[in-house]
């Protein structure tokens, strides 16, 4: 049932107040053993150019660039769950969400971080409006010196999820009124980036920050972060030693590092999830698209095994569902449901109004277009011609927006929250559901019910069922999970202090020390 | 000379500006749209329109011309779409590394080029002849982004002599700055040194069977003096006009080969600036190279005259 945002029901009132880690006697006798510590360089290669370094005007990749010097509220602990980072506490009420923050903490420029700068911090984000996780925002507003009250345009279980990445970062004062804030970021991270010893669009550069709060978590002289867009340098930096780890996407390169003595491939929680989008669901343009058992033919069309194989170099796994398997929404009597039997697609085709097969239209982008070449090749088998339509790389977002197209192929985060999922693609209104389709009742409520609670435990099994359901309506055809993958040397696979972030293609910094 | 290099420089000025409004309308016409990478996947309607605002795009391309052309003529190139880096600062953060990486490309094409060509020239039909040609032709065949990538195999990769990728600024070290330059100025030379080597042969095959050669041996001066003074100087008067389309064609080299080698110079900005559609910064690196080209082409006219006194302008 949908309720207004004055009277939906949340259960109740719900109070998580999650106590951070007491930290003045760490600081306390830190301070003198640190600057001992701090040796050595650890060298990142990101295999995208860094277009800003403003975090509210990220739109895309480019994390690692921004985590040595922002910090945000709260980060993703090793089980995916949020933990407490600038934030020491939260407390969830109906469409308020209170955060207390860490007390006597200063940005590398000496100003002072506090519940005003907090919310001009989100308040900005929400007015700049890239930031998809703090759509949901209407305001915010310091309570007192320390706790900042964040007002909800809707219930948002995934707020706190949020304020774990480039929406929970928070930019000095000083920074967010600096028109080159791009070039000239203020956080209050472990390291401050310098620009003098950084060479624009080559290699960013990061040096120990002196007023941090936790002194003992710096353990680099130097960090660097290189940007290398051409999988094949830097593959072969990494083979030289010239950077010590790097990301990147399922291709030959990182196949190569899979197999190569002396380094390693490391496949961290997350990744993307490719799939296909049958937009014209109600079979606007394409009549057939409105048949379920066009749909689950074509779902079990797609030999996923030799996709992976062939098209991913085998480094993806076979997927049936938005999730990836670990992830608390992820279901594992889902798998299979769509494994590949011609016998069985071709038996829903005859089963359908279009046993003899149609023809659509697919939009293309050179990265996609050696999967649509072998979906095509499937969906030959039953019948089904899939014309594949090259469009401008960088344009295949807004153009699976628009009614261009009947069809479309995407990826998806799979560490997304799953309430992305209805706003993306299941809602009338939602970004990829350009035809307007009407949800089914079903999946509607569940869409819904996913947003009463903020607990996993409880939306869980409602996401699950959502999934279930959606692989029944089977317009959104799932094809492969690719883990993020992140190539590192012999050495920094053996250094203990490389921490993975959950579900991202970046290092821990805090605590991160040399190889040598 | 003055004058031919006043009347080349005031040929810079139209030129530059059909170029400038070539390149403009060009990447107007792209159906890729700059506002799309801004907002990312997740932008809305509005904020498509708000950022099309700031950036100028919703007003008619002969106007956003104008703008530019306004701000250009004072020296004012603009600032990138994507962040606050002024096109001016990028492309000359970037111009020392791509004429590093060309200047000694043309080096080691002119050395290996002029070399196997003066060798295969004094032995016409022999086997160092018929290797040089067959070096010729192997490397103008061999594209230079492969065999770049075997230079790095061999000599990065598993030799460990020279690094894989980057570039090391003159300044910051000079010889890790030519280890930097080493390998991918060799990948980029070659073919150029393989059409130089052709042409410096032929030039001087055609020289030797001169007159005042013969003169020259009878009055008994020795071969080195012969070919150095007196053979080559008249064999390089077209090998310059082959230079000069080579550095050209190095320069435009250079934009891939920095890929293979992921040198950050005016090649990986160009790239990056295509990719994304960033206007100012495609008008800028176009405006820069186009000047290169005018002033290779000064510089060759200029030498073509010191070379050769009848070319010289009356």
């Amino acid at each position: 049932m949908l309720t207004s945002p004055e009277t939906q029901g949340w259960e109740g009132r719900m109070r998580n107040w999650i106590t951070g880690t007491v930290l003045g006697v760490a600081l306390a006798f830190g301070g003198s053993s640190a600057l001992a510590q701090q040796a050595g360089t650890f060298k990142y290669a990101e295999q995208v150019k860094l277009i800003t370094m403003d975090p509210q005007q990220q739109s895309g990749s480019g994390v690692p660039y921004l985590r040595p010097v922002y910090e945000s509220l709260f980060e993703r602990g090793p089980d995916g769950k949020p933990v407490p980072l600038l934030a020491k506490a939260y407390e969830v009420d109906g469409l308020y969400v209170t955060i207390k923050l860490r007390e006597a903490i200063s940005f590398s420029n000496g100003e002072a971080f506090n519940a005003e700068v907090a919310a001009a911090n989100i308040n900005r984000g929400v007015k700049l409006a890239i930031i998809e996780g703090l759509k949901t925002v209407e305001s915010a507003e310091a309570v007192d010196e320390y706790s900042v009250r964040i007002k909800l345009k809707e219930p948002d279980p995934a707020i706190i999820d949020s304020l774990c990445h480039t929406g929970g970062m928070m930019i000095a004062p000083a920074a967010m009124a600096d028109p080159a804030i791009d070039r000239n970021p203020i956080g209050t991270g472990p390291y401050v980036y310098s620009k003098e010893l950084s060479r624009e669009g080559e290699v960013r550069v990061y040096t120990p920050n002196p007023t941090y709060w936790d002194k003992d978590k710096i353990g680099l002289e130097r960090y660097e972060v290189w940007e290398l867009p051409d999988d094949t340098a830097r593959l072969n930096a990494l083979k030289t030693g010239q950077i010590d780890a790097g990301n990147w996407l399922a291709n030959p390169q990182s196949a190569i590092i899979d197999r190569t003595p002396g380094l390693k491939l490391i496949r961290n929680t997350g990744g993307l999830n490719y799939h296909i989008i049958l937009s014209d669901r109600e079979g606007t343009v394409v009549p057939a698209f409105a048949d379920p058992n066009v749909r689950k033919a074509m779902a079990h069309a797609i030999d996923r095994e030799a996709f992976g194989k062939a098209v991913q170099f085998g480094l993806a796994q076979k997927s049936f569902q938005p999730y990836a398997e670990g992830d608390w929404a992820y279901d594992p009597a889902l798998e299979g449901i769509y494994e590949y039997d011609l016998d069985k697609a071709r038996e829903f085709m005859a089963r359908s109004k279009f046993p003899d097969g149609f023809a659509f239209d697919m939009p293309s982008i050179p990265i996609y277009q050696s999967r649509l070449e072998a979906l095509a090749g499937f969906f030959k088998e039953i019948g089904i011609t899939m014309n594949i339509v090259p469009v401008e790389p960088g344009t295949l977002a807004r153009r699976s927006r628009t009614t261009d197209f009947p069809a479309t192929n995407l990826v998806w985060a799979t560490n997304t929250d799953p309430k992305f999922l209805a706003l993306r693609y299941i809602y009338e209104d939602a970004a990829y559901n350009p035809f307007k389709a009407k949800p089914s009742d079903e999946l509607l409520a569940l869409a819904r019910q996913g947003l009463q609670s903020v607990e996993t435990d409880v939306r869980g099994p409602v996401y699950k069922q959502m999934a279930s359901r959606l692989a029944d309506e089977a317009f959104l055809i799932f094809v492969t999970n690719t883990p993020i993958l992140i190539g590192v040397s012999e050495k920094t696979a053996d250094n203990p202090t490389v921490v993975y972030r959950f579900g991202e293609d970046s290092i821990n910094l805090r605590g991160l020390k040399a190889n040598d | 000379m003055l004058r031919l290099i006043f009347q080349r420089l005031v040929a810079l000025v139209p030129l530059l500006f059909i170029v400038s409004v070539l390149t403009f309308s060009f990447t107007s016409l792209l159906p890729s749209d700059p506002v799309d990478l801004i907002i990312g996947d997740t932008g809305t309607q509005e904020q498509y329109e708000i950022v099309r605002e700031r950036l100028g795009m919703n007003q008619p391309v002969v106007v956003r011309y104008f703008q530019w052309l306004g701000r250009a003529a004072q020296g004012d190139l603009g600032t990138s779409f994507f962040n606050s880096v002024s096109v001016m600062g990028a492309v000359m953060q970037r111009l020392p590394v791509t004429l590093s990486l060309t200047v000694v490309s043309a080096l080691v094409a002119i050395v290996v080029g002029v070399s196997a060509g003066i060798a295969a020239a004094l032995r016409p039909r022999s086997w160092i002849d018929r290797l040089a040609t067959l070096g010729a032709t192997f490397g103008q065949a061999v594209p230079n982004f492969w065999f770049g990538l075997i230079l790095v195999a061999i000599f990065a990769v598993n030799l460990r002599w020279f690094p894989a990728t980057g570039f090391t600024p003159v300044s910051a070290s000079p010889w890790e700055w030519l280890r930097s330059v080493i390998l991918p100025s060799i990948a980029l030379g070659t073919s150029s040194s393989a059409a130089i080597a052709r042409q410096v042969r032929s030039a001087m095959v055609g020289v030797l069977q001169q007159d005042y050669i013969r003169a020259a041996r009878a009055q008994g001066l020795s071969t080195r003096r012969i070919i150095l003074k007196h053979a080559l100087t008249n064999a390089m008067v077209p090998v310059v006009a082959v230079l000069s389309f080579q550095i050209t064609v190095l320069l435009g080299g250079a934009l891939i080969v920095e890929q293979v080698f992921a040198i950050n110079g005016l090649g990986t900005l160009a790239i990056g600036a295509v990719r994304q559609q960033d206007i100012p910064m495609i008008q800028g690196i176009v405006l820069v190279m186009v000047a290169l080209v005018v002033a290779v082409q000064l510089a060759t006219d200029v030498i073509y005259g010191l070379l050769n006194p009848k070319a010289r302008p009356s």
